[in-house]
């Protein structure tokens, strides 16, 4: 048993941070690998070594440049996904907020049982419901315009996300709204002008999560989207370019698409990261 | 309130349902007309007019077919026909076609091992009996037998053959192997051991895992009513017999042997130094590796194996790239007329002058470019010692692959445990 305060924490200390540094590592490593390797010049898919030789720019040059041969077109399938995000982001966002809203702050006598039907419906995975909604979209016609009907699919049920938000702006005293109404304030004034100008934080996290879920989803979009690849989203567009056929020749420029792919979700974090925090942490507080 | 958007959202997706339900229906009937035609007639498209049609190509063919298409358009100046080609990977094409028939391409490239899954569907329609008997005779046999299949105790020609292979052969660098080493897997195994280099067959997956299975004499003979594997009458000590020459060559070599995804061959050809000095890669990466190595590109048909002291060659799985008539197509005598002038003799050849495609047909494999393409010919050579890749159960992939895996990670390779593994990779790909 070691006696000494210092000497014992400085033991587990050093205990702790070689085991987080090790695990730091472990899950930065394959980051570090995609950056590095996206640069390298040398080589075609795969090489036996983790250090490039020869560093250079050529797979980014390569993955931006659209030939006539090929139907992969990079920046096409990003401004697609970043259309889509945008939308879709605006859209969720603004439901979320009018639905937390309403539950939040108006009495009606629905309120109870659409709160239960939003959380039992909420509990279904999402792509039980896949086959049906491809379905519905090929009767209504919108499987012509994938783009639309992915920011629909997207969009559509964001409201049944009212949980988090709802719980914060439970925290905001209604004295508030009372003082408004005193003052001749609408409810729908109330919302934009008291309401939402407080809940930077969770408007904040709504937003990232809104943005990130069309950003980084796989399965719904290669649904819908199919073999329309001029409609691509990135997600699908990047896997095309590792199939069996293409792997050999596109690894590099997979490489590099996967960083390019971060960098709006990286800028979008950064900017709003000041408030991030407090938004996931915030709506917890009170029920 | 509830209940009522339950109902309507039901009756909703019943209605889109049986929507395609009905499309379906007139299609078949359509269908069924063309295939007891056989009269002569001087219009091939039997009285379609204002032809609109939908063709999916691969990605690096868009363009090509696009220009093929119009030529295909010109031909018959008194039709209005107006074709969109669309680009769809020859692999996914059967997935995305059973995704969803009505939305998929009339005319549509595809890869022979999903031709099981596209009949089961009812997605193809077969060639019409006009270009029956040509289609037959101007290409390989193998290439015919790629796109048979027997229907309800008939044999029928489901596609029109587009490719003579889509498979493997040896390729190898001339620097380390020489073309005499590349004639037996022995001799190329010590080249690559003197250089130091590796060699790189992909046994553990079950497309390359089944040569050894083929060279003992086994061979996928067709499938029952549920999906189970068929095989041949075939001599199970003959197989364990190869399958234990193989086994004690990745033993003897095991240094110099490696078991990896076929890209890295090219990629470990590309290292600076090189690392892999030999292997047995898919002809669809052919290309970049002919680019790679340059005037060091060895290309040749499978090599042969010393089993029982005779030198035997190996035998593995081909296949071939297919064109199918989409059986719910809105024109079905166009996309017939279409498909078969896609993959005619005088297209085959435009395509291999282009992309380097090998032919069916057999006239168009005689092309010089044939016989001066290392690759070409090695892929010409290796059709005749292939097993077609149609009519392989699902099960057989995973079973296969372990057994291949058996023959090199295991230190016990006796010719008991092999007679185990095998009985245990058939039971599971039997299902049993």
């Amino acid at each position: 048993m070691i006696k000494s305060y210092k000497v014992r924490r400085f033991v587990t200390n050093a205990f702790v941070y070689i085991l987080l540094g090790g695990l730091g590592l472990i899950w930065i490593s394959p980051l570090v690998y995609l950056v590095l390797h996206s640069f390298r010049d040398e080589g075609l898919a795969y090489v036996s070594y983790l250090i490039p030789q020869k560093l250079s720019f050529q797979n980014y040059i390569d993955l931006f440049t659209v030939t006539k041969e090929s139907s992969m077109n990079f920046p096409r399938w990003f401004m697609n996904t970043f259309i889509v995000a945008i939308f879709s982001c605006i859209i969720s966002t603004l439901a979320v907020m009018m639905v937390s809203y309403a539950f939040s702050r108006l009495r009606f006598k629905a309120r109870k049982p659409l709160i239960n039907i939003g959380m039992i419906l909420g509990m279904f995975p999402g792509f039980m419901t896949m086959i049906a909604i491809y379905y519905l979209l090929k009767a209504m016609g919108l499987l012509e315009m994938p783009l639309v009907a992915l920011i629909i699919c997207y969009s559509a049920g964001a409201g049944l996300g009212y949980q988090i938000s709802k719980g914060f702006f439970d925290t905001i005293p209604r004295a508030l709204d009372e003082a408004a109404t005193i003052d001749g304030a609408t409810r729908n004034q109330i919302f934009w002008k008291i309401i939402l100008p407080m809940s930077k934080p969770i408007l904040v996290y709504t937003v990232l999560t809104s943005f990130i879920g069309p950003w980084t989803d796989f399965i719904l979009a290669k649904i819908i989207v199919g073999k329309d690849i001029p409609n691509y989203t990135v997600a699908i567009g990047l896997q095309m370019l590792i199939d069996a056929d293409h792997v050999l020749n596109n690894f590099k420029k997979f490489l590099a698409g996967s960083v390019v792919v971060a960098v709006p979700i990286t800028t979008l974090f950064l900017i709003m990261q000041r408030y991030y925090v407090e938004g996931v942490t915030a709506g917890g507080v009170k029920g | 309130m509830k209940k009522l958007i339950a109902l309507l959202l039901a009756v909703l997706m019943v209605a889109s349902v049986l929507a395609a339900c009905g499309g379906n229906n007139n299609a078949n009937n359509n269908s069924g007309d063309n295939g007891g035609k056989t009269t002569e007639n001087s219009d091939p498209f039997y009285g379609e007019d204002n032809i609109s049609l939908l063709v999916w190509a691969p990605d690096n063919a868009v363009s090509l077919t696009k220009q093929l298409c119009e030529d295909f358009i010109a031909k018959y100046p008194n039709k209005k026909i107006t074709i969109d080609v669309q680009a769809q990977g020859e692999a996914d094409a059967a997935a995305q076609m059973l995704n969803d028939l009505d939305k998929a391409a009339d005319v549509f490239g595809f890869v022979c091992n999903n031709i099981n899954k596209l009949q089961q569907g009812n997605a193809l329609a077969p060639v019409v009996a006009d270009y029956l008997e040509d289609v037959k005779s101007r290409n390989t046999e193998f290439a015919v037998s790629t796109g048979t299949l027997t229907v309800d105790g008939k044999e029928q020609l489901l596609a029109y053959p587009e490719t003579g292979e889509n498979g493997y052969y040896l390729v190898y660098d001339k620097q380390y192997v020489t073309d005499d080493d590349a004639k037996s897997l022995e001799g190329i195994l010590a080249a690559c051991q003197k250089a130091g280099k590796k060699c790189l067959i992909n046994i553990d997956n079950g497309f390359y895992g089944c040569m050894p299975l083929y060279t003992g004499g086994m061979v996928n003979n067709g499938l029952k009513e549920d999906g189970t594997q068929i095989f041949n009458d075939y001599d199970k000590e003959k197989v364990l017999d190869s399958l234990e020459a193989f086994a004690k060559l990745f033993h003897e070599y095991k240094d110099t042997f490696m078991s990896a995804d076929p890209a890295r061959i090219g990629s470990g050809m590309a290292e600076n130094p090189s690392t892999v000095a030999a292997g047995i890669d898919g002809s669809w990466n052919a290309a970049t590796v002919a680019k790679t190595l340059g005037d060091n590109y060895g290309a040749a048909k499978l090599p042969t194996i010393k089993i029982n002291g005779t030198d035997t060659q190996i035998i593995g799985m081909n296949g071939a790239k297919l064109i199918g008539v989409n059986s719910r197509s809105k024109f079905p005598e166009a996309a017939q007329v279409l498909a078969n002038y896609l993959t005619s003799e005088e297209v085959q050849t435009t395509r291999l002058e282009e992309l380097n495609w090998l032919p069916s047909n057999k006239n168009a494999q005689q092309n010089d470019i044939v016989k001066n393409s290392p690759a070409l010919s090695a892929l010409l050579a290796q059709s005749e010692f292939s097993i077609p890749q149609i009519n392989i159960a699902e099960t057989f992939w995973t079973p296969v692959g372990t057994l291949g895996s058996k023959l090199f990670k295991e230190d016990d390779y006796s010719r008991a445990t092999l007679e185990k593994e095998f009985d245990k990779a058939l039971a599971n790909i039997l299902d049993e």
